[in-house]
């Protein structure tokens, strides 16, 4: 339309904010000149000179309103006076500053801890797993009945990755760790075996060479290996040359092809690895024919093929599980296929416990808020005189409202920039406190994104908080306070009415909170007192692994571990000794389907599973596992007896009906068994479940260590000794390094230690909401006890009054503490109820625990009227202190 | 001193584009005119006509400029842009819809 006419409002906008006296000085000469004009009208008209300047004055009413009104369509009034706001405000902040230190303190701590969480959610959450289209990756898992999410069997693997039609690329990991010797001292290095396209599937390119192809994974071959950038540098001081150069890994010959960018390990089910570039050397997987598919332990990751969906590709794969059973009855049959995003398997576990925990912190937020608000409340009660002035004087009532937020805002960013201070302490010690095994933890930063969030909140708080005693301070009743002069201001019954809902509010909310974190309570100590199936305490426990190279037969690797254990069961102090593949609650790697149980039929579409572990005589008795029927292993359970197992209780039961029926019943791993292949069943021990929160027990098998059908590399040393932990770590070294100086003991430490990390996760949660629950109950209990002490202070006449008519102090107690007792059971209950209702939120956090368990409830219920009676007490006990005299004269 | 209904306010930003329509005046010409105009009828107050001319001014519709008086005083003198004549042009369509309107309802009561 009509350009120049921007130009003209861009020119007088910025004039009007640039040259601001400028423009008043000549808004000023204006009105003059046309009082002028209408004094020498009157003149004319014939009045005196006193009579027409009066008239013209008269006339033209308020110069300073017409002024302010004449600013305001300038617009740039708003800026202008919203520094002038905030200078003021600042001012009247300054006057009293306690009161602005309450504030600031309780929201800065309020808008600090929803940062704080918030930069967790955003790294964990928010941002994009590290790779090219994180969003088309996907695991593939097997599935049954038992086993809802279980590893896939390598030839398996190897049809579906040569029938596959909906995925670009299919890898399968799995974990093999290596010593590395040659360079240096030893070093234990955490290691996967890949196949081909592994980093293509991540979408990740080497930094040199070349990754794994499907010539690699033959068994003949396979003496590759690729270097993590931290090995490349610590290691082999990030040679350039380095392609083509041997390394020894477990005293064998691998031959460098490739180096990597720092990837970020996208997480593993079985001996996993947290996520993050924690990964030292990978090598290529094999596929062994002799192995059969019953041995299932590749994990499966895909990459989804442009255009095809998660649940094309789930049809897909349960379409080739299928033709796989049909083709090999015995092994495959009654698993199905299950395909879940790669984001979905990493997050999904802590996603709930995540969004509980912003629920909490912004609970948190909203009762300060409300405790703000009470505080602004009282607060324009007391200025209510200075407010009635300021209209008296022509300040309109729009004014007065954002002259009131202009404080709130103040408060409020003090407190968000404070808060973003505490923000950026409280992630650190955020991570600090996080689980070991917590997902995506290196993603964690205070970044621009989480100041952006504690800036808006800061914003949202100040106007949530401000807008009340703002349009409250504006509803001043002009006349009625100048009337009262003197007298000090009294709450009109409104505004006592918003404080109560205030309070009301707040202590509802502070309830929801504290049942909460009182039902997570519950359940950690429900799981604490689970019984773990063996005993932890004075279990020392390390993991060793023996070179391919070294101890190539399974009879050498035999050997070592007889005289290992021998070893250290003669250690002074030492009660029980033993060696087994696996340690109680730390997730299982090896898992096995498809064996047959002599004379029992599995029902219809399933198949007999349990995971399989190797045990010593006496690894039992040293962890604490109670034998429930047959007997432990003996010396004699090796090659020159029949075969033998031991099962767990939930085996027995499923399989055979009961442990009973189960002793002396036999299985084998062979479609065509012969009377060899054959393992008779001659104990059964006790449940130990895959982690401490898991819900059941799940099948398990045990050979004696003497007769593995395969040696085991890898295996885990349990002592139990009531001696000086440190001890007992350098004397079970140095057993194992008097029969191999150069073996590395890794992993040293007590059972007590892994259980205790195994609770981290439940314990970080109930830190965290046990936290901000105390949090919310000091800003609702300071609630209280402004409300309450702000009514004393107003009826101070009254109280002098009724001491002065013979009341004793205990009633006047009585009546305060019965107020803010009365106003805060309110709360309470609306705070259970609300909880009721919100309770199955929580549901799966808990743990045997009712989300409305009655205790709890109850509990809360009870100490927050405590609280309650406690905040009203002191307040109560100044009214006491009412002198009467004092009160009557006054009046 | 109350401020002007929205109706009276539109209708007093009509006035003064359709005075200024005629030559560039200052505020208190204004006003006059607009009373003599009409017969002494239309009373402008000033807390109403100087925030609207402030308005007029930051839309685009006027530019001020401090000029002399016949008496030789200085005073602000208040002119229409090319907008302004746009926007008057549309105001009066608007009002002349408006009273049309008006005086149809009005007439249809009396039969």
């Amino acid at each position: 339309m009509h350009p120049e006419r921007w130009l003209d409002i861009a020119r007088l906008r910025l004039r009007s904010l640039v040259r601001r006296g400028q423009v008043e000085r000549e808004l000023d000469k204006e009105l003059r000149f046309h009082l002028e004009q209408e004094t020498d009208a009157n003149l004319r008209s014939g009045m005196t000179p006193s009579e027409a300047r009066l008239a013209a004055i008269r006339r033209l009413g308020g110069v300073a309103r017409i002024g302010e009104e004449c600013r305001e369509m300038r617009r740039t009034g708003y800026i202008e006076n919203f520094l002038h706001d905030l200078r003021y405000a600042a001012r009247t902040l300054a006057k009293t500053p306690g009161f602005a230190l309450v504030i600031v303190l309780t929201l800065a701590l309020s808008i600090g801890a929803n940062s704080a969480i918030f930069s967790v959610i955003d790294g964990v959450l928010l941002q994009p797993l590290p790779y090219p289209q994180a969003d088309r990756i996907v695991r593939i898992f097997f599935s049954s009945h038992t086993f809802p999410k279980f590893p896939m069997n390598p030839l398996d693997l190897r049809d579906v990755r040569a029938r596959n039609r909906s995925f670009g690329v299919i890898a399968g990991i799995t974990r093999d760790d290596h010593q590395l010797s040659g360079v240096g001292r030893p070093e234990r290095l955490t290691a996967f075996a890949i196949t081909a396209g592994y980093f293509r599937m991540l979408g990740i390119h080497p930094a040199l060479g070349r990754e794994f192809t499907t010539e690699d994974e033959l068994p003949a071959r396979g003496k590759q290996v690729i270097l993590s950038d931290r090995i490349w540098r610590t290691r082999f001081g990030a040679d350039r040359q380095i392609l083509g150069r041997t390394i020894l890994l477990d005293d064998a010959p691998f031959t460098v092809v490739g180096v990597m960018p720092p990837v970020a390990h996208p997480g593993n089910e079985y001996h996993a690895v947290a996520d993050g570039d924690t990964v030292d050397v990978w090598t290529p997987f094999t596929f062994h024919e002799d192995n059969g598919r019953g041995s299932h332990f590749a994990e499966v990751f895909a990459r989804l093929k442009p255009g095809v969906t998660l649940a094309q590709a789930q049809a897909d794969m349960d379409a080739q599980v299928a033709q796989l059973a049909r083709e090999h009855p015995g092994t495959t049959r009654g698993w199905r296929a299950l395909v879940l995003p790669l984001y979905q398997e990493l997050v999904g576990p802590i996603r709930r416990m995540l969004l509980v925990l912003l629920g909490a912190v912004g609970l948190v937020l909203l009762i300060a808020c409300a405790n703000s608000a009470n505080l602004l409340l009282a607060r324009a009660t007391a200025r209510q005189r200075e407010i009635a002035v300021r209209a008296a004087l022509g300040a309109g009532r729009s004014r007065l409202v954002r002259q009131m937020l202009a404080e709130s805002l103040l408060i409020s960013l003090l407190g968000g920039a404070l808060g973003a201070g505490m923000a950026v302490g409280g992630v650190r010690a955020l991570v600090a406190l996080l689980p070991a095994d917590f997902p995506r933890a290196t993603d964690i930063h205070v970044n621009a994104a989480v100041f952006a969030f504690t800036f808006l909140i800061a914003l949202a708080t100040g106007l949530l908080f401000g807008v009340a005693p703002a349009m409250q301070a504006a509803r001043t009743d002009l006349q009625q306070v100048l009337r009262e002069g003197g007298r000090g201001s009294t709450a009109g019954a409104r505004q006592l009415h918003l404080r109560d809902v205030l309070l009301v509010g707040e202590v509802s909310l502070a309830c929801v909170l504290s049942i909460g974190a009182g039902l997570m309570l519950r359940s950690f100590v429900n799981i604490l007192h689970t019984d773990p199936g063996f005993r932890p305490e004075r279990v020392m426990t390390a993991s060793i692994s023996l070179p391919d190279a070294k101890y190539q037969k399974p009879k050498d690797k035999i050997g070592f571990y007889i005289r290992l254990k021998r070893h250290l069961g003669a250690l002074p102090g030492v009660r029980a000794a033993g060696l087994g593949s696996d340690l109680p609650w730390t997730g299982y790697d090896d898992n096995i389907s498809g064996f047959t149980i002599e004379g029992r039929q599995p029902p219809p579409g399933q198949q007999f599973h349990a995971r399989y572990h190797a045990a010593s005589e006496d690894y039992f008795r040293a962890l604490g596992i109670p034998l429930v029927r047959g007997r432990f292993f003996t010396p004699h359970d090796d090659l020159s007896a029949s075969p033998v197992i031991i099962i767990n209780r939930i085996m027995a039961r499923m399989y055979w009906g009961s442990e009973d029926a189960a002793v002396g019943g036999r299985i084998t791993f062979e479609d065509h068994p012969k009377p060899a292949d054959w393992f008779t069943v001659v104990g059964v021990v006790g449940d130990v479940k895959d982690r401490p929160n898991s819900a059941a027990a799940t099948p398990a098998i045990w050979w004696p260590l003497l007769q593995t059908p395969f040696g085991f590399p890898e295996m885990a040393i349990v002592v139990r000794a009531p001696r000086d932990p440190a001890q007992i770590a350098a004397a079970v070294r140095g057993a194992v390094q008097s029969i191999d100086p150069e073996l590395a003991v890794a992993d040293l430490k007590q059972m007590d230690e892994v259980a205790g990390k195994t609770f981290s996760t439940p314990r970080f949660a109930l830190f965290l909401v046990g936290l901000f629950a105390v949090l919310a109950g000091l800003l609702a209990a300071i609630g209280i006890y402004g409300v309450i002490s702000y009514s004393v202070t107003q009826r101070t006449h009254e109280f002098g009054l009724r001491m002065a008519l013979g009341a004793r102090p205990a009633d006047v107690v009585r009546q305060v503490v019965g107020q803010g007792v009365r106003l805060a059971a309110v709360g309470i209950v609306l705070g259970l109820a609300g909880a009721l209702a919100l309770g199955r939120l929580l549901r799966s956090l808990l743990y045997h625990v009712g989300a409305a368990d009655p205790l709890t409830f109850v509990l809360v219920a009870v100490c927050a009227v405590a609280i309650a009676a406690i905040a009203c007490y002191v307040p109560a006990w100044r009214a006491t202190m009412a002198d009467p005299m004092a009160a009557l004269r006054a009046e | 001193m109350s401020k002007p209904s929205d109706l009276l306010q539109g209708t007093l930003d009509l006035l003064i584009l359709r005075t200024l329509a005629l030559e560039p005046m200052h505020g208190w010409a204004i006003a006059r005119r607009i009373q003599q105009a009409s017969n002494e009828v239309l009373q402008i107050t000033q807390g109403a006509l100087y925030p609207a001319l402030h308005r007029l001014e930051q839309q685009g519709w006027l530019r001020a400029q401090w000029r002399n008086t016949e008496t030789g005083r200085e005073a602000k003198f208040y002119a229409l842009t090319r907008a302004g004549r746009a926007q008057l042009e549309k105001e009066l369509a608007q009002w002349e819809r408006l009273s049309g309107a008006v005086a149809l309802v009005i007439r249809m009561a009396e039969e």
